[in-house]
Protein backbone atom coordinates (compact mmCIF):
# COMPACT_ATOMS: atom_id res chain seq x y z
CA UNK A 1 0.00 0.00 0.00
CA UNK A 2 3.13 2.66 0.77
CA UNK A 3 4.22 1.57 -2.56
CA UNK A 4 0.58 2.82 -4.05
CA UNK A 5 0.70 5.82 -2.29
CA UNK A 6 4.44 6.66 -3.14
CA UNK A 7 3.45 6.10 -7.48
CA UNK A 8 0.43 8.26 -6.85
CA UNK A 9 2.44 11.12 -5.23
CA UNK A 10 4.99 11.05 -7.67
CA UNK A 11 2.04 10.65 -10.49
CA UNK A 12 0.87 13.68 -8.87
CA UNK A 13 4.11 15.57 -8.85
CA UNK A 14 4.69 14.46 -12.51
CA UNK A 15 1.40 15.73 -13.79
CA UNK A 16 1.94 19.74 -11.82
CA UNK A 17 5.32 19.39 -13.79
CA UNK A 18 4.18 18.60 -16.85
CA UNK A 19 1.19 21.34 -16.69
CA UNK A 20 3.83 24.05 -15.23
CA UNK A 21 5.14 23.51 -18.69
CA UNK A 22 2.46 23.64 -20.48
CA UNK A 23 0.47 26.76 -21.60
CA UNK A 24 -2.44 25.62 -22.88
CA UNK A 25 -2.77 24.67 -19.40
CA UNK A 26 -3.73 27.65 -18.33
CA UNK A 27 -6.34 27.58 -20.74
CA UNK A 28 -8.61 25.40 -18.29
CA UNK A 29 -8.37 27.20 -15.22
CA UNK A 30 -8.12 30.88 -16.23
CA UNK A 31 -9.07 31.81 -19.54
CA UNK A 32 -12.23 29.52 -20.14
CA UNK A 33 -14.05 30.28 -17.12
CA UNK A 34 -13.08 34.25 -17.01
CA UNK A 35 -15.12 34.09 -20.66
CA UNK A 36 -18.09 32.23 -19.25
CA UNK A 37 -18.30 34.03 -16.26
CA UNK A 38 -17.86 37.86 -18.24
CA UNK A 39 -20.45 36.36 -20.42
CA UNK A 40 -22.61 35.07 -17.70
CA UNK A 41 -22.84 38.51 -15.72
CA UNK A 42 -23.21 40.38 -18.74
CA UNK A 43 -26.05 38.35 -20.30
CA UNK A 44 -27.80 36.94 -16.70
CA UNK A 45 -27.14 40.41 -15.03
CA UNK A 46 -27.37 40.75 -11.33
CA UNK A 47 -29.65 39.87 -8.68
CA UNK A 48 -30.04 35.66 -7.76
CA UNK A 49 -28.30 34.98 -10.91
CA UNK A 50 -25.39 36.15 -10.05
CA UNK A 51 -24.37 33.50 -8.12
CA UNK A 52 -24.86 31.48 -11.36
CA UNK A 53 -22.74 33.45 -13.37
CA UNK A 54 -19.18 33.69 -10.46
CA UNK A 55 -19.82 29.99 -9.41
CA UNK A 56 -21.14 28.57 -12.44
CA UNK A 57 -17.39 29.91 -14.48
CA UNK A 58 -15.61 28.32 -11.45
CA UNK A 59 -17.80 24.89 -11.70
CA UNK A 60 -17.14 25.00 -16.02
CA UNK A 61 -13.20 25.25 -14.92
CA UNK A 62 -13.36 22.64 -12.54
CA UNK A 63 -15.03 20.49 -14.12
CA UNK A 64 -13.35 20.70 -17.14
CA UNK A 65 -10.41 20.01 -15.70
CA UNK A 66 -10.91 16.91 -14.07
CA UNK A 67 -12.74 15.75 -16.90
CA UNK A 68 -10.90 16.92 -19.92
CA UNK A 69 -7.47 17.27 -18.30
CA UNK A 70 -7.94 14.02 -16.68
CA UNK A 71 -8.74 12.40 -19.79
CA UNK A 72 -6.06 14.46 -22.07
CA UNK A 73 -3.20 12.50 -19.51
CA UNK A 74 -4.25 9.56 -20.88
CA UNK A 75 -4.35 10.51 -24.54
CA UNK A 76 -1.20 12.65 -23.75
CA UNK A 77 0.80 9.53 -22.76
CA UNK A 78 -0.49 7.83 -25.90
CA UNK A 79 0.68 10.72 -27.88
CA UNK A 80 3.99 10.61 -25.90
CA UNK A 81 4.53 6.87 -26.30
CA UNK A 82 4.51 6.18 -22.40
CA UNK A 83 1.48 4.46 -22.10
CA UNK A 84 2.61 1.17 -23.10
CA UNK A 85 5.62 1.97 -20.11
CA UNK A 86 2.62 2.99 -17.50
CA UNK A 87 0.88 -0.07 -18.46
CA UNK A 88 3.56 -2.59 -18.15
CA UNK A 89 5.00 -1.50 -15.07
CA UNK A 90 3.70 -3.29 -11.93
CA UNK A 91 1.46 -0.03 -10.67
CA UNK A 92 -1.76 -0.67 -11.16
CA UNK A 93 -3.01 2.54 -13.85
CA UNK A 94 -5.94 3.34 -11.23
CA UNK A 95 -3.14 4.43 -9.00
CA UNK A 96 -1.46 6.32 -11.69
CA UNK A 97 -4.66 8.18 -12.68
CA UNK A 98 -5.41 9.26 -8.85
CA UNK A 99 -1.88 10.91 -8.74
CA UNK A 100 -2.67 12.72 -12.31
CA UNK A 101 -6.45 13.52 -11.11
CA UNK A 102 -5.74 15.22 -8.10
CA UNK A 103 -3.20 17.36 -9.71
CA UNK A 104 -6.34 18.15 -12.28
CA UNK A 105 -8.47 18.78 -9.23
CA UNK A 106 -6.01 21.19 -7.75
CA UNK A 107 -5.85 23.12 -10.81
CA UNK A 108 -9.33 23.26 -11.49
CA UNK A 109 -10.32 24.14 -8.14
CA UNK A 110 -8.51 27.49 -8.75
CA UNK A 111 -10.59 28.29 -11.71
CA UNK A 112 -13.04 29.87 -8.92
CA UNK A 113 -10.33 32.83 -8.40
CA UNK A 114 -10.41 34.33 -11.50
CA UNK A 115 -14.17 33.93 -11.39
CA UNK A 116 -14.59 34.95 -8.28
CA UNK A 117 -11.89 37.69 -9.05
CA UNK A 118 -13.65 39.05 -12.39
CA UNK A 119 -16.53 39.29 -10.86
CA UNK A 120 -15.98 41.81 -7.86
CA UNK A 121 -13.58 44.02 -9.77
CA UNK A 122 -14.78 44.12 -13.21
CA UNK A 123 -19.09 43.85 -12.50
CA UNK A 124 -18.91 45.20 -8.87
CA UNK A 125 -20.89 41.52 -7.97
CA UNK A 126 -19.66 39.10 -5.88
CA UNK A 127 -21.70 36.20 -3.95
CA UNK A 128 -23.57 37.28 -1.41
CA UNK A 129 -25.51 35.28 1.46
CA UNK A 130 -22.73 32.36 1.92
CA UNK A 131 -23.93 29.84 4.22
CA UNK A 132 -20.42 28.75 5.10
CA UNK A 133 -20.46 25.31 6.95
CA UNK A 134 -22.78 23.92 4.25
CA UNK A 135 -20.70 25.60 1.37
CA UNK A 136 -17.63 23.89 2.22
CA UNK A 137 -19.17 20.33 2.81
CA UNK A 138 -20.86 20.86 -0.79
CA UNK A 139 -17.57 21.31 -2.23
CA UNK A 140 -15.90 18.40 -0.68
CA UNK A 141 -18.90 16.71 -1.97
CA UNK A 142 -18.47 17.97 -5.33
CA UNK A 143 -14.67 17.84 -5.27
CA UNK A 144 -15.82 13.98 -4.49
CA UNK A 145 -18.55 13.85 -7.12
CA UNK A 146 -15.57 15.27 -9.61
CA UNK A 147 -13.06 12.73 -8.44
CA UNK A 148 -14.94 9.65 -8.59
CA UNK A 149 -16.21 10.69 -12.51
CA UNK A 150 -13.32 11.20 -14.05
CA UNK A 151 -11.50 8.31 -12.62
CA UNK A 152 -14.43 6.11 -13.92
CA UNK A 153 -14.01 7.42 -16.70
CA UNK A 154 -10.08 7.55 -17.21
CA UNK A 155 -9.91 3.97 -18.58
CA UNK A 156 -11.73 4.44 -21.44
CA UNK A 157 -9.46 6.57 -23.14
CA UNK A 158 -6.52 3.45 -22.57
CA UNK A 159 -9.02 0.71 -23.69
CA UNK A 160 -10.29 2.76 -27.20
CA UNK A 161 -8.26 5.51 -28.88
CA UNK A 162 -11.62 7.00 -30.25
CA UNK A 163 -12.51 7.76 -26.86
CA UNK A 164 -11.09 11.46 -26.90
CA UNK A 165 -12.96 12.79 -30.07
CA UNK A 166 -16.29 12.37 -27.33
CA UNK A 167 -14.78 14.04 -24.92
CA UNK A 168 -15.83 17.85 -25.58
CA UNK A 169 -19.66 16.35 -26.27
CA UNK A 170 -19.72 14.53 -22.50
CA UNK A 171 -18.07 17.73 -20.95
CA UNK A 172 -20.95 20.29 -21.58
CA UNK A 173 -23.57 17.88 -21.35
CA UNK A 174 -22.30 17.50 -17.74
CA UNK A 175 -22.59 21.47 -17.82
CA UNK A 176 -25.68 21.34 -18.68
CA UNK A 177 -26.99 18.47 -16.90
CA UNK A 178 -25.39 19.70 -13.42
CA UNK A 179 -27.38 22.65 -13.18
CA UNK A 180 -24.10 25.08 -13.44
CA UNK A 181 -25.33 27.82 -15.10
CA UNK A 182 -28.64 27.36 -14.52
CA UNK A 183 -31.01 25.38 -12.68
CA UNK A 184 -31.69 22.15 -13.67
CA UNK A 185 -35.41 23.09 -12.94
CA UNK A 186 -34.65 24.59 -16.68
CA UNK A 187 -34.57 21.76 -18.35
CA UNK A 188 -37.47 19.19 -19.95
CA UNK A 189 -38.68 16.47 -17.15
CA UNK A 190 -37.28 13.65 -19.22
CA UNK A 191 -33.54 15.23 -19.05
CA UNK A 192 -33.74 15.85 -15.22
CA UNK A 193 -34.67 12.35 -14.68
CA UNK A 194 -31.56 11.86 -16.26
CA UNK A 195 -29.49 14.46 -14.76
CA UNK A 196 -30.82 13.28 -11.44
CA UNK A 197 -28.39 10.46 -12.18
CA UNK A 198 -25.41 12.56 -12.39
CA UNK A 199 -23.42 12.73 -8.69
CA UNK A 200 -22.58 16.18 -9.58
CA UNK A 201 -26.11 17.62 -10.09
CA UNK A 202 -26.61 16.81 -6.36
CA UNK A 203 -23.49 18.78 -5.06
CA UNK A 204 -24.12 21.89 -7.07
CA UNK A 205 -27.72 21.56 -6.02
CA UNK A 206 -26.51 22.00 -2.50
CA UNK A 207 -23.48 23.99 -3.37
CA UNK A 208 -25.75 26.97 -4.76
CA UNK A 209 -28.90 26.33 -1.76
CA UNK A 210 -25.74 27.16 0.70
CA UNK A 211 -24.97 30.66 -1.60
CA UNK A 212 -29.43 31.72 -0.79
CA UNK A 213 -30.30 29.97 -3.81
CA UNK A 214 -34.37 28.57 -3.38
CA UNK A 215 -33.73 25.33 -3.05
CA UNK A 216 -34.39 24.39 0.41
CA UNK A 217 -32.01 22.76 2.97
CA UNK A 218 -31.89 19.31 2.38
CA UNK A 219 -28.04 19.06 2.69
CA UNK A 220 -28.09 15.64 4.04
CA UNK A 221 -30.29 14.10 1.15
CA UNK A 222 -28.07 15.77 -1.47
CA UNK A 223 -25.04 14.94 0.05
CA UNK A 224 -25.91 11.31 0.76
CA UNK A 225 -27.39 11.20 -3.06
CA UNK A 226 -24.12 12.96 -4.38
CA UNK A 227 -22.02 10.40 -1.91
CA UNK A 228 -23.72 7.24 -3.07
CA UNK A 229 -23.61 8.11 -6.97
CA UNK A 230 -20.17 8.73 -6.80
CA UNK A 231 -19.42 5.48 -4.62
CA UNK A 232 -21.56 3.74 -7.84
CA UNK A 233 -19.33 4.88 -10.44
CA UNK A 234 -16.44 3.91 -8.13
CA UNK A 235 -17.07 0.39 -8.34
CA UNK A 236 -18.07 0.48 -12.31
CA UNK A 237 -14.47 2.14 -12.48
CA UNK A 238 -13.13 -0.99 -10.27
CA UNK A 239 -14.50 -3.30 -13.06
CA UNK A 240 -13.50 -0.98 -16.33
CA UNK A 241 -10.09 -0.93 -14.89
CA UNK A 242 -9.94 -4.81 -14.61
CA UNK A 243 -11.34 -4.79 -17.82
CA UNK A 244 -9.49 -2.23 -19.51
CA UNK A 245 -5.87 -4.41 -18.60
CA UNK A 246 -7.14 -7.12 -20.74
CA UNK A 247 -8.45 -5.24 -23.56
CA UNK A 248 -6.23 -3.17 -24.36
CA UNK A 249 -3.77 -6.15 -24.31
CA UNK A 250 -6.51 -8.00 -26.12
CA UNK A 251 -6.50 -5.30 -29.19
CA UNK A 252 -2.89 -4.09 -29.51
CA UNK A 253 -3.43 -0.37 -29.67
CA UNK A 254 -1.56 1.22 -26.51
CA UNK A 255 1.17 1.98 -28.76
CA UNK A 256 -1.00 3.75 -31.05
CA UNK A 257 -1.40 7.54 -31.24
CA UNK B 1 17.56 -28.27 -15.55
CA UNK B 2 16.19 -25.24 -13.94
CA UNK B 3 12.97 -23.27 -15.31
CA UNK B 4 13.56 -21.48 -18.67
CA UNK B 5 13.46 -17.69 -18.47
CA UNK B 6 11.39 -17.40 -21.70
CA UNK B 7 9.24 -19.85 -22.91
CA UNK B 8 6.84 -19.23 -26.12
CA UNK B 9 4.75 -22.98 -27.13
CA UNK B 10 2.97 -22.40 -30.05
CA UNK B 11 2.43 -18.42 -29.43
CA UNK B 12 -0.03 -16.94 -32.28
CA UNK B 13 -1.61 -14.23 -32.67
CA UNK B 14 -3.90 -12.56 -34.94
CA UNK B 15 -4.81 -8.83 -35.27
CA UNK B 16 -8.06 -7.66 -36.62
CA UNK B 17 -9.14 -4.82 -38.12
CA UNK B 18 -12.49 -3.17 -39.85
CA UNK B 19 -12.92 -1.32 -42.74
CA UNK B 20 -15.65 0.71 -44.15
CA UNK B 21 -18.47 2.68 -42.81
CA UNK B 22 -21.65 1.26 -42.99
CA UNK B 23 -21.30 -2.00 -43.85
CA UNK B 24 -17.84 -3.08 -41.76
CA UNK B 25 -15.75 -5.77 -43.20
CA UNK B 26 -13.16 -7.29 -40.91
CA UNK B 27 -10.18 -8.28 -41.98
CA UNK B 28 -7.83 -10.76 -39.99
CA UNK B 29 -3.67 -10.26 -39.96
CA UNK B 30 -1.74 -13.09 -38.86
CA UNK B 31 1.01 -11.85 -37.29
CA UNK B 32 2.45 -14.85 -35.33
CA UNK B 33 2.20 -18.39 -36.49
CA UNK B 34 2.74 -21.07 -34.25
CA UNK B 35 6.47 -19.77 -32.19
CA UNK B 36 8.16 -22.00 -30.23
CA UNK B 37 11.05 -20.41 -27.87
CA UNK B 38 12.95 -21.74 -25.33
CA UNK B 39 15.39 -19.61 -23.59
CA UNK B 40 17.75 -20.21 -20.82
CA UNK B 41 18.24 -17.84 -17.79
CA UNK B 42 21.99 -15.57 -18.29
CA UNK B 43 21.08 -16.13 -22.21
CA UNK B 44 21.67 -13.42 -24.47
CA UNK B 45 19.24 -14.20 -27.32
CA UNK B 46 18.90 -12.41 -30.56
CA UNK B 47 15.99 -12.25 -32.29
CA UNK B 48 16.23 -11.51 -36.52
CA UNK B 49 13.86 -10.71 -39.18
CA UNK B 50 12.59 -8.18 -41.67
CA UNK B 51 10.08 -5.36 -40.43
CA UNK B 52 6.56 -7.11 -40.53
CA UNK B 53 8.19 -10.33 -39.74
CA UNK B 54 6.32 -10.48 -36.00
CA UNK B 55 9.33 -9.39 -33.95
CA UNK B 56 7.75 -6.79 -31.95
CA UNK B 57 4.85 -8.69 -31.48
CA UNK B 58 6.49 -11.86 -29.67
CA UNK B 59 8.29 -9.12 -27.38
CA UNK B 60 5.28 -7.25 -26.42
CA UNK B 61 3.51 -10.84 -25.42
CA UNK B 62 6.45 -11.59 -23.37
CA UNK B 63 6.39 -8.14 -21.89
CA UNK B 64 2.59 -8.66 -20.89
CA UNK B 65 1.47 -5.61 -23.57
CA UNK B 66 -0.13 -7.83 -25.88
CA UNK B 67 -2.30 -11.46 -25.24
CA UNK B 68 -1.65 -14.18 -27.34
CA UNK B 69 -4.44 -15.33 -29.31
CA UNK B 70 -3.42 -18.77 -28.76
CA UNK B 71 -0.48 -20.72 -27.20
CA UNK B 72 1.42 -20.28 -23.95
CA UNK B 73 4.19 -17.79 -22.99
CA UNK B 74 6.05 -17.91 -19.89
CA UNK B 75 8.76 -15.92 -18.01
CA UNK B 76 10.27 -17.40 -15.62
CA UNK B 77 7.77 -20.03 -15.25
CA UNK B 78 4.77 -17.40 -15.11
CA UNK B 79 2.32 -17.40 -17.30
CA UNK B 80 1.89 -13.99 -19.26
CA UNK B 81 -2.12 -14.05 -19.24
CA UNK B 82 -2.51 -15.05 -16.01
CA UNK B 83 0.33 -13.32 -13.94
CA UNK B 84 0.98 -10.32 -15.64
CA UNK B 85 1.65 -8.49 -12.26
CA UNK B 86 3.69 -11.27 -10.63
CA UNK B 87 6.06 -10.77 -14.33
CA UNK B 88 6.07 -6.98 -14.58
CA UNK B 89 7.97 -6.52 -11.38
CA UNK B 90 10.92 -8.80 -12.78
CA UNK B 91 11.43 -8.04 -16.54
CA UNK B 92 12.71 -4.32 -17.92
CA UNK B 93 11.32 -3.48 -21.44
CA UNK B 94 13.42 -1.11 -23.72
CA UNK B 95 11.62 -0.08 -27.02
CA UNK B 96 13.83 3.30 -27.68
CA UNK B 97 13.24 5.93 -30.19
CA UNK B 98 12.34 9.04 -29.43
CA UNK B 99 8.64 8.06 -28.18
CA UNK B 100 8.28 6.43 -24.44
CA UNK B 101 9.64 9.87 -22.33
CA UNK B 102 8.69 12.47 -20.70
CA UNK B 103 10.27 14.75 -23.02
CA UNK B 104 9.55 18.05 -21.53
CA UNK B 105 10.60 17.09 -18.05
CA UNK B 106 13.77 15.92 -17.21
CA UNK B 107 16.45 12.80 -16.78
CA UNK B 108 16.11 12.59 -13.54
CA UNK B 109 12.50 13.01 -13.17
CA UNK B 110 11.51 10.42 -15.43
CA UNK B 111 13.87 7.74 -13.66
CA UNK B 112 12.38 8.91 -10.32
CA UNK B 113 9.14 8.35 -11.93
CA UNK B 114 9.29 4.74 -13.14
CA UNK B 115 10.97 4.23 -10.13
CA UNK B 116 8.55 4.58 -8.29
CA UNK B 117 5.98 2.59 -10.34
CA UNK B 118 8.11 -0.36 -10.12
CA UNK B 119 7.47 0.60 -6.43
CA UNK B 120 11.51 0.58 -5.87
CA UNK B 121 11.89 1.97 -2.02
CA UNK B 122 13.24 5.24 -2.38
CA UNK B 123 16.38 4.89 -0.64
CA UNK B 124 17.20 1.78 -3.15
CA UNK B 125 15.98 3.80 -6.72
CA UNK B 126 18.64 6.63 -5.13
CA UNK B 127 21.63 4.39 -5.26
CA UNK B 128 20.05 2.51 -8.40
CA UNK B 129 19.53 6.08 -10.36
CA UNK B 130 23.18 7.41 -9.46
CA UNK B 131 24.86 3.98 -10.65
CA UNK B 132 22.73 4.04 -13.80
CA UNK B 133 23.37 7.77 -14.70
CA UNK B 134 27.34 7.30 -13.72
CA UNK B 135 27.39 3.49 -15.97
CA UNK B 136 25.04 5.08 -19.12
CA UNK B 137 27.52 8.48 -19.12
CA UNK B 138 23.94 10.68 -18.44
CA UNK B 139 25.87 12.17 -15.13
CA UNK B 140 26.05 15.99 -15.26
CA UNK B 141 22.96 15.88 -17.72
CA UNK B 142 20.41 14.24 -15.04
CA UNK B 143 18.25 18.00 -14.64
CA UNK B 144 18.07 18.76 -18.28
CA UNK B 145 15.02 17.92 -20.24
CA UNK B 146 14.81 15.11 -22.73
CA UNK B 147 14.19 17.22 -25.53
CA UNK B 148 17.83 18.47 -25.12
CA UNK B 149 18.85 15.48 -25.33
CA UNK B 150 20.91 13.68 -28.43
CA UNK B 151 19.41 10.49 -29.77
CA UNK B 152 22.46 8.15 -28.02
CA UNK B 153 21.37 9.84 -25.02
CA UNK B 154 17.47 9.10 -24.79
CA UNK B 155 18.45 5.54 -25.99
CA UNK B 156 20.80 5.63 -22.77
CA UNK B 157 18.16 6.97 -20.58
CA UNK B 158 15.53 4.60 -21.94
CA UNK B 159 17.83 1.84 -21.11
CA UNK B 160 18.41 3.35 -17.31
CA UNK B 161 14.81 2.87 -17.07
CA UNK B 162 14.38 -0.51 -18.27
CA UNK B 163 17.32 -1.23 -15.99
CA UNK B 164 16.19 0.15 -13.06
CA UNK B 165 14.37 -2.26 -11.06
CA UNK B 166 17.24 -4.50 -11.96
CA UNK B 167 15.52 -7.15 -14.10
CA UNK B 168 16.09 -10.66 -14.29
CA UNK B 169 15.14 -10.66 -18.04
CA UNK B 170 15.54 -7.30 -19.84
CA UNK B 171 13.60 -7.53 -23.32
CA UNK B 172 15.91 -4.68 -25.85
CA UNK B 173 13.69 -3.77 -29.09
CA UNK B 174 15.90 -2.69 -31.86
CA UNK B 175 18.14 -1.04 -28.84
CA UNK B 176 20.98 0.10 -31.02
CA UNK B 177 18.58 1.62 -34.22
CA UNK B 178 19.28 5.27 -35.10
CA UNK B 179 22.64 5.17 -32.88
CA UNK B 180 26.05 5.66 -34.40
CA UNK B 181 28.74 3.55 -34.64
CA UNK B 182 30.44 4.00 -31.59
CA UNK B 183 26.82 4.57 -29.69
CA UNK B 184 26.05 1.10 -30.84
CA UNK B 185 29.38 -0.30 -30.07
CA UNK B 186 29.07 0.79 -26.12
CA UNK B 187 25.73 -0.23 -25.81
CA UNK B 188 26.19 -3.62 -26.71
CA UNK B 189 29.30 -3.56 -24.41
CA UNK B 190 26.40 -2.91 -21.99
CA UNK B 191 24.50 -5.44 -22.93
CA UNK B 192 26.60 -8.17 -23.08
CA UNK B 193 28.53 -7.57 -19.74
CA UNK B 194 24.51 -7.46 -18.25
CA UNK B 195 24.13 -10.69 -19.66
CA UNK B 196 27.50 -11.94 -18.07
CA UNK B 197 26.26 -10.76 -15.10
CA UNK B 198 23.26 -13.24 -15.22
CA UNK B 199 20.77 -10.80 -16.83
CA UNK B 200 18.55 -13.12 -19.48
CA UNK B 201 18.54 -10.65 -22.26
CA UNK B 202 16.19 -10.85 -25.16
CA UNK B 203 17.18 -8.74 -28.11
CA UNK B 204 15.33 -7.89 -31.45
CA UNK B 205 17.59 -6.61 -34.02
CA UNK B 206 18.22 -5.72 -37.48
CA UNK B 207 21.95 -5.83 -37.48
CA UNK B 208 23.60 -9.19 -38.35
CA UNK B 209 26.34 -7.46 -36.77
CA UNK B 210 25.06 -6.73 -33.39
CA UNK B 211 23.83 -10.73 -33.48
CA UNK B 212 26.76 -12.23 -34.83
CA UNK B 213 29.01 -10.52 -31.98
CA UNK B 214 27.27 -10.52 -29.20
CA UNK B 215 24.32 -13.21 -29.06
CA UNK B 216 24.48 -16.42 -27.39
CA UNK B 217 22.12 -17.95 -29.65
CA UNK B 218 19.44 -15.99 -32.37
CA UNK B 219 16.71 -17.26 -34.03
CA UNK B 220 15.30 -15.94 -37.70
CA UNK B 221 11.58 -14.97 -37.76
CA UNK B 222 9.71 -14.50 -40.76
CA UNK B 223 6.44 -13.70 -41.88
CA UNK B 224 5.30 -14.97 -38.28
CA UNK B 225 7.75 -18.33 -38.24
CA UNK B 226 10.71 -19.10 -37.04
CA UNK B 227 12.86 -20.19 -39.96
CA UNK B 228 15.91 -20.88 -38.18
CA UNK B 229 17.39 -21.23 -34.35
CA UNK B 230 20.66 -21.62 -33.20
CA UNK B 231 24.07 -20.17 -32.69
CA UNK B 232 25.64 -17.56 -34.86
CA UNK B 233 27.70 -20.40 -36.30
CA UNK B 234 25.25 -22.96 -37.09
CA UNK B 235 23.18 -20.42 -38.71
CA UNK B 236 25.93 -19.06 -40.50
CA UNK B 237 26.57 -23.27 -41.55
CA UNK B 238 22.86 -23.48 -43.05
CA UNK B 239 24.83 -21.26 -45.79
CA UNK B 240 28.04 -23.11 -45.87
CA UNK B 241 27.72 -24.44 -49.02
CA UNK B 242 26.34 -21.24 -50.42
CA UNK B 243 28.83 -18.33 -51.86
CA UNK B 244 28.26 -14.93 -52.77
CA UNK B 245 29.46 -13.15 -55.99
CA UNK B 246 29.13 -9.26 -56.52
CA UNK B 247 29.77 -7.11 -59.14
CA UNK B 248 29.07 -3.74 -60.68
CA UNK B 249 27.18 -2.95 -63.82
CA UNK B 250 25.35 -0.35 -65.26
CA UNK B 251 21.55 -0.58 -66.84
CA UNK B 252 21.05 -4.57 -66.21
CA UNK B 253 17.90 -5.17 -68.19
CA UNK B 254 15.09 -6.46 -65.88
CA UNK B 255 14.94 -9.92 -68.41
CA UNK B 256 18.66 -10.62 -67.81
CA UNK B 257 18.58 -10.62 -63.79
CA UNK B 258 15.36 -12.40 -64.50
CA UNK B 259 17.48 -15.04 -66.25
CA UNK B 260 20.29 -14.95 -63.08
CA UNK B 261 17.30 -15.77 -61.22
CA UNK B 262 16.28 -18.81 -63.48
CA UNK B 263 20.03 -20.25 -63.09
CA UNK B 264 20.00 -23.59 -61.26
CA UNK B 265 22.98 -23.22 -59.02
CA UNK B 266 21.57 -19.43 -58.11
CA UNK B 267 19.35 -18.87 -54.83
CA UNK B 268 18.97 -15.21 -55.01
CA UNK B 269 19.30 -12.32 -56.67
CA UNK B 270 19.94 -8.83 -54.80
CA UNK B 271 19.94 -5.55 -57.23
CA UNK B 272 20.89 -2.26 -55.37
CA UNK B 273 20.56 1.16 -57.99
CA UNK B 274 23.32 3.21 -56.58
CA UNK B 275 24.64 6.43 -58.41
CA UNK B 276 26.68 5.11 -61.01
CA UNK B 277 25.90 1.92 -61.41
CA UNK B 278 23.61 -1.15 -60.19
CA UNK B 279 25.43 -3.70 -57.37
CA UNK B 280 24.14 -6.75 -57.66
CA UNK B 281 24.27 -9.33 -55.17
CA UNK B 282 23.82 -13.30 -56.07
CA UNK B 283 23.70 -15.84 -53.18
CA UNK B 284 24.36 -19.49 -54.77
CA UNK B 285 26.52 -22.65 -54.75
CA UNK B 286 29.44 -22.82 -56.48
CA UNK B 287 30.32 -19.15 -56.88
CA UNK B 288 33.36 -19.49 -58.68
CA UNK B 289 32.16 -21.26 -61.60
CA UNK B 290 29.19 -18.37 -62.17
CA UNK B 291 31.75 -15.47 -61.63
CA UNK B 292 33.72 -17.55 -64.69
CA UNK B 293 30.57 -17.56 -66.96
CA UNK B 294 29.53 -13.85 -65.96
CA UNK B 295 31.23 -12.58 -68.98
CA UNK B 296 29.24 -15.05 -70.80
CA UNK B 297 25.92 -14.49 -69.08
CA UNK B 298 25.95 -10.85 -69.37
CA UNK B 299 27.53 -10.47 -73.08
CA UNK B 300 27.68 -7.30 -74.43
CA UNK B 301 27.60 -5.53 -71.07
CA UNK B 302 30.02 -4.39 -68.72
CA UNK B 303 30.91 -6.15 -65.94
CA UNK B 304 32.99 -4.29 -62.98
CA UNK B 305 34.60 -5.23 -59.42
CA UNK B 306 33.53 -8.75 -59.31
CA UNK B 307 34.16 -10.32 -56.21
CA UNK B 308 33.57 -13.84 -54.31
CA UNK B 309 33.57 -14.28 -51.00
CA UNK B 310 32.11 -16.73 -48.25
CA UNK B 311 28.91 -16.44 -46.62
CA UNK B 312 28.32 -13.85 -43.38
CA UNK B 313 25.52 -14.55 -41.12
CA UNK B 314 23.86 -11.79 -43.15
CA UNK B 315 23.69 -13.74 -45.92
CA UNK B 316 22.74 -16.57 -44.27
CA UNK B 317 19.76 -14.36 -43.17
CA UNK B 318 18.75 -13.49 -46.62
CA UNK B 319 18.73 -16.73 -47.60
CA UNK B 320 16.57 -17.82 -44.79
CA UNK B 321 14.10 -14.55 -45.55
CA UNK B 322 13.84 -14.38 -48.51
CA UNK B 323 13.81 -18.12 -49.94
Amino acid sequence: MTAYVRAAARAFEMSMKLRAVNPFTNFGWLVFPLIFVILGLALLGGGGRTAYAILGGGLLGYWGMAYVEGANEIQNERWSGTLEQIMGCPTPLAVIVVGKLCSSLLFGALSFLPAIAVGYFAFHQSLQNIDPGPFAVSFLVLTFAFFCMAVTLAPLYAMWRWAFSVTNGFEIGVYVLGGFMFPISHLPSWLQLVASGFAPTWAVRSLYAATGQPFGHDYALWWAVSIALSCAYLVIGWFLYRMVDVRARATGQLALA
Amino acid sequence: MGISAIQGDQLRKTYTTTRGLIRRKRKDHVALRGVDLDIERGELFGLLGPNGAGKTTIVKIFTTLLLPSSGVARILGLDVVKEAWAIRKRIGFVFGGDRGLYWRLSGLDNLRYFADLYQIPPEVSRRRIGELLETLDLKGREHDKVEGYSRGMKQRLHLARGLLNQPEVLFLDEPTIGLDPVGGRELRGLVRRLANEGTTVFLTTHYMLEADEICDRIAVIKKGEIVAQGTPSSIKTGAEDQGVVEFEIEGLPAQRIEALRQLPAVTTVIVEDRELAQVITIHCSRPGELAASLGSLLDGMQVRNVSVREPTLEDAYVLLVSG
